[in-house]
């Protein structure tokens, strides 16, 4: 059931993040084509249809989100790098301690932002904003802090979980990302 | 005093080897929760710094960057970039060497990071000289610095995230990075070529005029990528965000229908590789920023800035101080962590010394290229370890002859302003 379940996380997590990536690209790249079709005199009156004035904003809201929630895929591929000295420097007891250490610091500061996350869109909903460009409820928008922040600390209680019960830690082959596509 | 406090929160949870950006911002949350007068209106501003800290369209050119960068590493671009640069100066003494230098180059001039380069050049051209009978030691140590152009060579990561965090122009940064990364580029050539010459390595037959030609029409829709960020820029067709956005596009298009190095069902793999490296940075300057928040708040750089006056040190001396700094700083941190956190202190003092920021950027970037290629955090060397199968350490050692190359070239553009500054002066 819970294996179900976090299967079911993994993939709509990467899907998310991969279409917010893909959505903000095209808007963006329609946004220019729409002003340089402009210039053009045979296309100009077909253009002026449109109004991409919300462009930007979009480009920026689906950054943002894609940014929260894939800081927690980040957890789970291990992306998040940290200063490493100490830790490989230290005997393995004590270096066990310094990444349940380090792991509990990243839940533990996770669920503080979700919860104040949570506080501040609560917030916004009572003021009744709206966003410039789009008009969307800014509560909406501002919703991917407490849902991305909860979904990293789910991570990070995950990746320190599988670490007390079988030690493994969670390794991105730095840079070399490319190659998972290969 | 409450910067010791600040430092020391951030120093502690560091060493436990808790991820950067987490640090960050464990260390404003701690430090707002015991030694501040803590109440509900800061919990709110920190909630949302959180998002209007990211609400910037300069900023979202990182992500575009690292996309267009993924497509380009997999699409078979650097292969047909690796062929020209190899009928260009293949023939000459060491040439397979500076044809990797020149390919580096190239591929620095479509993408914004250095270990992408090195992934995309490397993993081709590594294996070639090696079989050539290059010392594999050389090999390494060559491909794994001159791919650090890559964050030199416009367009640069590293050089968007300070532009960000300072307030300065990209595409003016941009410009600075050309002359410096021409410069140190024809260094690496150069120091390639004596040493081949003495060493005696092997050279391939001169390409005939076809071959330069047939090699440069196959490359020639990768590096019309160039064109279309640089010229789009500085042509006013598009702001740096937007010519990220169409060089993503385009690279996507060279990958998949031109070049067809990649399959149209690889690409949601290519976006969520680009989306994880990319939401890890913009996490990283989500909490950059919310530390400055809480520098700033506590005047840190206002301090900083006035006890630096009060020391009456000379530019110079600022900048022998900033560099030693930078590197120590480069040996616990990756680029853009450093330049988040230290570039919003630093530029305040440049400015109070007369130093041109848009020098110092290119000044930090150069040193960031040094760290990149040295241990214990060299991306670069993880990268090359990985292609080359070698050890770290190996690699480290293979790299160490160039660090002090570019030691010395840091030193060259940290006192030779002109270097940096006389482009951009000359366009803006």
């Amino acid at each position: 059931m819970i294996r179900a379940f976090n299967r079911a996380l993994d993939h709509v997590e990467e899907w998310l993040i991969a279409g917010f990536m893909a959505a903000a690209t095209l808007v963006i790249f329609a946004a220019v084509l729409h002003r340089q079709s402009a210039a053009v005199p045979w296309l100009w009156q077909y253009a002026a249809a449109f109004n991409f004035s919300w462009a930007q904003e979009l480009c920026i809201y689906l950054f943002i989100w894609m940014a929260k929630f894939g800081a927690a895929y980040g957890v789970r591929t291990g992306i998040h790098l940290g200063v490493d000295v100490l830790v490989n420097a230290v005997r393995p007891n004590i270096r066990r301690s310094l990444i349940v250490a380090a792991l509990s610091f990243g839940a533990f500061f996770t669920g503080a932002i979700a919860v104040m996350g949570v506080r501040w869109v609560w917030f916004i909903h009572g003021t009744g904003q709206t966003s410039p460009d789009l008009e969307m409820p800014m509560w909406v928008v501002y919703l991917c802090i407490p849902l991305g922040s909860s979904l990293m600390c789910y991570r990070f209680l995950q990746v320190l979980t599988r670490f007390l019960r079988c030690g493994e830690l969670p390794v991105h082959t730095l840079g070399a990302g490319a190659e998972e596509t290969a | 005093m409450n910067a010791a406090l600040i430092l020391v929160i951030l120093l502690a949870l560091l060493l436990t080897g808790t991820p950067i950006s987490i640090a960050l911002g464990m260390t404003v949350l701690t430090f707002l929760a015991l030694f501040s007068s803590f109440s509900l209106d800061t919990v709110d501003i920190v909630s949302q710094r959180l998002f209007t800290g990211l609400e910037s369209f300069a900023i979202m050119a990182v992500p575009f960057f690292v996309l267009s960068g993924t497509f380009l590493t997999d699409g078979g671009i650097a292969r047909r970039i690796i062929r020209f640069a190899l009928a260009l100066v293949g023939w000459m003494h060491g040439g397979l060497a500076i044809a990797a230098i020149l390919a580096c180059t190239f591929f620095a001039t479509i993408s914004g990071s250095s270990p992408a380069t090195v992934v995309a050049i490397g993993s081709i051209m590594l294996p070639a000289m090696i079989k050539q009978g290059y010392p594999k030691r050389f090999s390494v140590g060559v491909i794994t610095t001159s791919g650090s152009l890559g964050i030199l060579i416009p367009p640069s990561i590293v050089m968007i995230i300070y532009a960000v965090s300072t307030s300065e122009s990209a595409g003016k940064l941009f410009v600075a990075g050309i002359v410096p990364g021409i410069l140190l580029a024809a260094l690496l050539m150069l120091i390639t070529y004596l040493t081949a010459r003495t060493r005696n390595f092997p050279t391939l037959p001169r390409a005939s005029g076809r071959e330069i030609w047939v090699s440069f029409k196959d490359a020639f829709w990768g590096l019309m990528l160039v064109v279309i960020v640089m010229g789009g820029i500085y042509g006013g067709i598009f702001t740096p965000t937007e010519a990220a956005a169409v060089s993503a596009v385009y690279a996507f298009i060279a990958a998949v229908f031109i070049y067809r190095g990649l399959k149209l069902r690889q690409v949601p793999r290519v976006l969520l590789s680009a989306a994880n490296t990319s939401a890890m940075l913009l996490y990283i300057i989500t909490n950059a920023i919310l530390f400055s928040f809480l520098l700033t708040s506590e005047q840190i750089p206002q301090a900083l800035s006035q006890w630096v006056v009060d020391q009456q040190l000379s530019p110079w001396m600022f900048l022998v101080a900033l560099n030693v700094a930078l590197l120590a700083a480069g040996q616990f941190m990756e680029p853009s962590s450093i330049i988040l956190i230290l570039a919003p202190l630093l530029v305040p003092i440049a400015r109070n010394l007369g130093i041109d920021p848009i020098h110092l950027g290119v000044v930090m970037t150069v040193n960031m290229e040094i760290g990149m290629i040295h241990p214990p955090v060299g991306l670069n060397l993880f990268v090359a370890s990985h292609i080359a199968k070698m050890g770290l350490t190996e690699v480290s050692i293979a790299c160490l002859p160039w660090v002090f190359v570019l030691l010395a070239y840091l030193v060259l553009i940290t006192y030779v302003p002109a270097i940096s500054l006389w482009l951009p002066n000359l366009l803006y």
